[in-house]
């Protein structure tokens, strides 16, 4: 039996708070929504679970991460690599080498391996990464971003580049990313209030104070590192498991910053945050996204405006960076405002 | 021997543009702590200035280039007044997602009141002409634009050394709050730098579109990309280690297309960037950097 | 704690020789408040030390007056409330200060700090003959005028600091810790500098943990402890009381 401290408990009292929204958002949509709102709100989960995995990174060693949607990418090919059948890649991937093309496994099997490879590949950059000063560790992320997305759109014999890697299996349904979104919340909140947890948070606000308290800096980041890595590669998965084909141009830049801007809005430091800056942004930008294609509003034809969800989106930012750094959240987790609130 | 030459002048001219952009980045982060992703966006603006100048009917290449330069200058001056003055004391990542924000506003502000396509600019043709000179094939843009870095290095460097506001914009790489007691106006010192950044990517905006002849909202985004990763390996917020790091990175690519197989031609931006990795994981805080101290006063 | 005497000592000075009035200064850093409403006057001409021990609050008192730290209270420069003016503005209103820590440019030449220190100023030969000045006061500056300031001693660092502050030709000098860290020849050197300056007619605001070298150059002084002024009087008196050396050393 693992004992949990005071402060994981009331994580995991937070973590059952944002379970209950994340149950009652999915079931809602199962029950009310069209075919079209379920794809949506399922890949609002599939951008939360990429967003707790750059929350466990970013929001506690506060070293800002631009390969997340990078790794997304690595464990959604590798998962679709493995569970894709034979015949389907036969014909997708021809000149697949290493007999790439000449098996197929379980999803459970190929989930798992997608994940393994992704942490092996997290854990051994990692290592190098979680050295450096914050700006140059941002940038050797930057350059993995660069790296993994030009060896997908190199590599089309096994990736296919920016064409559809097609014939995946469709595994997941809206219930199964809503409780892996839950799951991915309890570990977050585990990991942020373990002592692991505290003491990297506690080097980020000091790191000469806390190396000197004895605190293993690198090692704790590290293992933040892939852990974050790990959540990623199973987003990637939901996200294969689900949509049936993938490709590499959602795994790039546009995806890096969508889910940063989640994160900040809500506020990296925190769980709650990444959860409440992932659906106001989901939803926010649907509405948006709306009024780009010239709806007619109370009557008034409005024109068709290209890019207006970009100028929202980068207006978030700037704005969250301008008058709230912290994000909306803050330092506070989700009980506490429950807490104050009832007291 | 006169293909080395070649190569080695191409080397030269594809530095000096990362430099001339890598120097526009590191005299803003040298003084703010901020990595100014929004540069690629002022060069933009010199080219959707290039537009309007088309859509005007004025072909004077003069006035052309001028206003493209000016419009950038204005432009980085207006960054700095809306955008990052808010963000000024924070620290290095909140300028630098600050800066991504005002990137992905601008880029879809030319997508939405301009066009999400191309547009050809036409009227900088005219400085790209082929010469040889001695059995070597060069280019006339290759040579206006190492000539201009050369240029504009020689005069930052008086700029930085002769004048008291040039003084203040160093000294501030070091100590701001102490540049400010000696009475100069915090204000003049950002506007300055910020103004040095916009002409540095007016200048290098003039090149890209003589080259490219088109603009498009992500005209900056790639050179950027490059100055960026340039100033990191010369050692962030050092001047002579961004032109450094501008200079090595047009060799590195030169002797990437070169030495990489055509096989592995569209893999030249992944090796790039992987040298780059290198570099840092081998000298964290870049070649030149300048010393950094940890933990609290004495 | 007995409370500090009057705010307003009368019989030292009548109110047209004031330079600087500090009243109810409360200094914060972040949320935290270091100095808790200390009142203090500088006269024209005269030089006024700071002494206390370390974390007492004095580097925060001249950070507030200087603008640096944020304050409340009220601090009047030459019949002037500046407690609402810019960093800028104060320097330009003739404020010049050797900050703790010196904080010379190392990355610029010596001449170039000098330079920098009369930025303000607009006459040329005048900032020419300035510079010339401090050179023949201080060979060593002289001669490595075009030497990065960062290779110079601490001593040499210090003397460069209080330069580069007069060269903006200021009413007043603050000094923060001059002393701080230095061998005790070069310590000695650094008051004759401040005794002669203060012949010449230099208002100095004088702050320092090298309290025996201080009172035997100060006025008058304030002694302060946890943010508060415990203590003040001329030189002599504070020389003489008990409470100086319970408050510097910590033996009561």
């Amino acid at each position: 039996m693992i004992r949990l401290s005071q402060s994981q408990r009331s994580g995991l009292v937070g973590a059952a708070l944002l379970a209950a929204v994340l149950v009652v958002i999915g079931v809602a949509t199962l029950y009310f929504g069209s075919r079209y709102q379920i794809r949506l709100v399922y890949s609002a989960y599939v951008n939360l679970i990429v967003v707790l995995g750059l929350q466990v990174f970013m929001g506690n060693a506060r070293i800002t991460n631009l390969s997340h949607s990078a790794f997304m990418g690595i464990g959604a090919y590798a998962a679709a690599l493995c569970v894709t059948p034979e015949n389907i890649k036969k014909i997708s991937l021809p000149a697949a080498p290493w007999g790439l093309a000449d098996f197929s496994l379980d999803p459970v099997l190929s989930a798992a391996i997608a994940i393994v490879i992704t942490a092996v590949l997290a854990f051994l950059l990692g290592l190098f990464i979680v050295r450096l000063t914050s700006i140059g560790a941002t940038i050797v992320t930057l350059a993995v971003l660069v790296i993994v997305h030009a060896v997908f759109l190199y590599r089309t014999d096994i990736f296919k580049g920016n064409q559809a890697f097609f014939g995946i299996p469709q595994v997941f349904d809206l219930g199964w990313v809503v409780g892996i979104a839950i799951l991915a919340v309890v570990v977050c909140r585990l990991f942020r209030e373990s002592r692991w947890g505290i003491q990297l948070r506690a080097s980020a606000d000091d790191e000469v104070g806390a190396a000197a308290m004895g605190v293993q800096i690198y090692k704790l980041r590290l293992i933040a590192w892939v852990l974050g890595a790990v959540i990623l590669a199973v987003a990637g998965i939901c996200y294969a498991y689900f949509l049936g084909t993938i490709s590499a141009r959602p795994f790039y830049f546009n995806h890096v910053f969508l889910t940063l801007a989640m994160l900040i809005l809500g506020g990296m430091r925190t769980v709650t945050g990444a959860v409440l800056g992932t659906f106001l942004i989901s939803f926010g930008l649907e509405g948006v996204r709306y009024l780009e294609t010239g709806p007619v509003l109370l009557g008034i034809d409005l024109p068709e405006a290209l890019g207006l969800s970009g100028i929202a989106l980068g207006a978030v930012i700037v704005l969250t960076m301008a008058l709230r750094p912290t994000g909306i959240m803050g330092n506070r987790e989700i009980e506490t405002l429950f807490v104050r609130k009832t007291f | 021997m006169e293909y080395v030459i070649q190569q080695g002048l191409n080397a030269l001219s594809f530095g000096a543009e990362y430099a001339l952009l890598a120097l526009g980045l590191a005299i803003v982060f040298s003084i703010m702590g901020l990595v100014n992703f929004a540069h690629g966006e002022i060069i933009a603006v010199g080219g959707y200035t290039m537009v309007a100048f088309a859509a005007l009917a004025i072909g004077n290449p003069v006035i052309v280039m001028a206003g493209a330069v000016i419009a950038a200058m204005l432009a980085s001056l207006t960054l700095e007044r809306v955008a990052f003055r808010p963000v000024r004391k924070a620290d290095p990542t909140t300028g630098l997602l600050t800066a991504f924000g005002v990137s992905i506003v601008l880029q879809n502000v030319f997508l939405m009141f301009v066009s999400p396509r191309p547009i050809a600019v036409t009227s900088l043709y005219f400085l790209d002409w082929p010469i040889e000179i001695a059995g070597i094939r060069l280019a006339s843009l290759q040579v206006f634009e190492t000539l201009t870095t050369i240029v504009v290095i020689v005069a930052l460097m008086l700029f930085l050394r002769r004048t008291v506001l040039g003084l203040a914009v160093r000294a501030a790489s070091l100590d701001f709050e102490m540049v400010r007691l000696t009475g100069i106006k915090a204000n003049r010192v950002f506007a300055m730098a910020f103004l040095i950044s916009g002409l540095l990517a007016g200048l290098a905006c003039i090149f890209i579109m003589a080259r490219r002849g088109s603009v498009d909202p992500h005209l900056g985004f790639d050179p950027v990309l490059k100055a960026f990763v340039a100033c990191v390996v010369g050692g962030f917020g050092s001047l002579p280690g961004a032109v450094l790091g501008g200079f090595l990175l047009g060799a590195v690519e030169v002797a990437m297309l070169v030495m990489l197989p055509q096989s592995l031609g569209g893999m030249t931006d992944a090796f790039v960037f992987m040298i780059v990795a290198l570099i840092l994981i081998w000298r964290p805080d870049g070649i030149l950097s300048p010393a950094i101290e940890k933990g609290d006063k004495l | 704690m007995t409370p500090a005497r009057p705010l307003i000592d009368e019989g030292r000075a009548s109110q047209a020789d004031r330079m600087l009035t500090i009243q109810d200064l409360h200094v914060f850093h972040g949320p935290i408040e270091a100095v808790h409403g200390i009142s203090l006057n500088v006269e024209r001409g005269k030089c006024i030390s700071l002494l206390g021990p370390n974390g007492a609050g004095k580097t925060s008192t001249i950070s507030a007056i200087t603008g640096i730290a944020r304050a409340t209270g009220s601090i009047r420069f030459e019949d002037r409330e500046i407690s609402a003016d810019s960093v800028e503005a104060r320097i330009a209103s003739g404020i010049a200060v050797s900050p703790e820590g010196r904080r010379i440019f190392s990355n610029l030449t010596i001449l170039e700090n000098l330079t920098l220190g009369a930025a303000l100023q607009r006459d040329q030969a005048e900032k020419g003959r300035d510079i010339d000045h401090w050179f023949s006061l201080f060979p060593i500056l002289a001669e490595r005028r075009d030497q990065a300031a960062g290779t110079l001693s601490g001593g040499e660092q210090q003397m460069l600091a209080i330069a580069r502050a007069l060269m903006a030709r200021p009413k007043i000098l603050l000094l923060d810790e001059p002393s701080l860290g230095l061998a005790p020849k070069i310590v000695r050197q650094i008051f004759d500098l401040i005794g002669t300056l203060k012949d010449k007619g230099m208002t100095i605001l004088l702050v320092e943990q090298n309290a025996t070298q201080a009172l035997k150059l100060a006025d008058y002084a304030y002694l302060m402890s946890s943010g508060r002024i415990v203590a003040h009087g001329t030189a002599d008196e504070l020389g003489k009381s008990d409470k100086l050396m319970a408050e510097l050393t910590g033996v009561a």
